[in-house]
């Protein structure tokens, strides 16, 4: 029966901006500066940074610039769609940046080919030429090796 | 370290977006068909007498077919209503106007469309409307074809 049924095209668009505190705000702007920044805390550097400790709810330090590499530790292959950070195939990837500890999600450009995904593989972030202050300034992470 | 550190950012962009295929279904796409023609379709439910407008397939309480389609004239009173005085991005209109909900005359289920032709001061509930169409070529398959609703002048001839 559904060549009985009428459809149209429906989209649902929120044009949403949000507030950053301090922390994040100054990753931002390392961003648009092209450096990456992470936060001193007790537990070593975290980047991406946060605000504030999510087990003590002790407030973080001093933002330190850190490395543009780091290692995959966890990634799933998508097909890319309209939008998204890489014009083929690619990985959302969770990525230890060098030095820090947590972990930065971003895109993982390898090609097209998910047969250079690893976790344990080395990558490097690859900037945008014009940056505004968002993680977008990041396009992705290449392979690094 | 006494690095310089850059300018914090304070607002970030977070968009939201998703792209659906809206599909109607058969039952509301008679209901569809109907305002491109300027009809208001119902239904009613034989088992529990529920009309519906606009009508699915089936009674969502008796979950029995619904009864043969027929036409309702589309006049009806304002059961609710707020009066929109927020500018928002893909806004049709320039607020303060307002949208309603209106059942009509003979319908169990109420419709919301937008009730102008009066001030939004005006506008109560229990008050009496009627659909203003859009012209021929503007007619479609959707709510759309009525271009708002408007208060019923009683015993006024106006067209």
């Amino acid at each position: 029966m559904t060549a009985d049924s009428l459809s149209a095209p429906y989209t649902v668009e929120f044009p949403f901006e949000r507030t950053v505190g301090p922390k994040i705000g100054t990753f931002l702007g390392g961003l648009r500066d092209g450096q990456l920044y992470g936060v001193r805390t007790a537990r070593g550097v975290l980047c991406a940074p946060l605000e504030f400790e999510p087990e003590t709810g002790a407030e973080t330090g001093e933002l330190v610039p850190v490395a543009n590499t780091g290692t995959v530790t966890s990634w799933t292959w998508v097909r890319s769609r309209p939008g998204d950070p890489v014009p083929h195939d690619f990985a959302w990837a969770l990525i230890a940046i060098d030095g820090t500890i947590g972990a930065l999600f971003h895109a993982v450009d390898a090609g097209g080919d998910s047969g250079r995904m690893a976790t344990g593989m080395r990558v490097r972030a690859r900037w945008r030429a014009e940056r505004v202050g968002q993680l977008s300034d990041i396009e992705c992470f290449e392979v690094a090796s | 370290m006494t690095e310089v550190l850059p300018e914090p950012v304070t607002t970030m962009p977070n968009p939201f977006r998703m792209d659906y295929t809206y599909v109607a279904g058969t039952g509301r796409s008679v209901f569809l068909r109907g305002l491109a023609e300027r009809k208001l379709i119902a239904r009613r439910c034989a088992g529990c007498g529920q009309v519906y407008l606009p009508p699915p397939e089936f009674c969502s309480r008796c979950l029995t077919e619904l009864d043969a389609p027929f036409e309702l004239d589309g006049r009806g009173v304002v059961s609710t209503f707020c009066v929109v005085s927020f500018p928002f991005p893909g806004q049709r209109i320039d607020p303060p106007y307002v949208v309603a909900h209106i059942q009509p005359h003979g319908a169990g289920t109420r419709l919301m469309h937008l009730v102008r032709e009066i001030g939004p001061e005006d506008v109560h509930i229990g008050m009496e409307v009627e659909p203003v169409w859009v012209s021929d070529d503007e007619l479609g398959t959707s709510l759309l074809s009525i271009r708002h609703f408007r208060p019923v002048h009683k015993g006024g001839a106006d067209a």
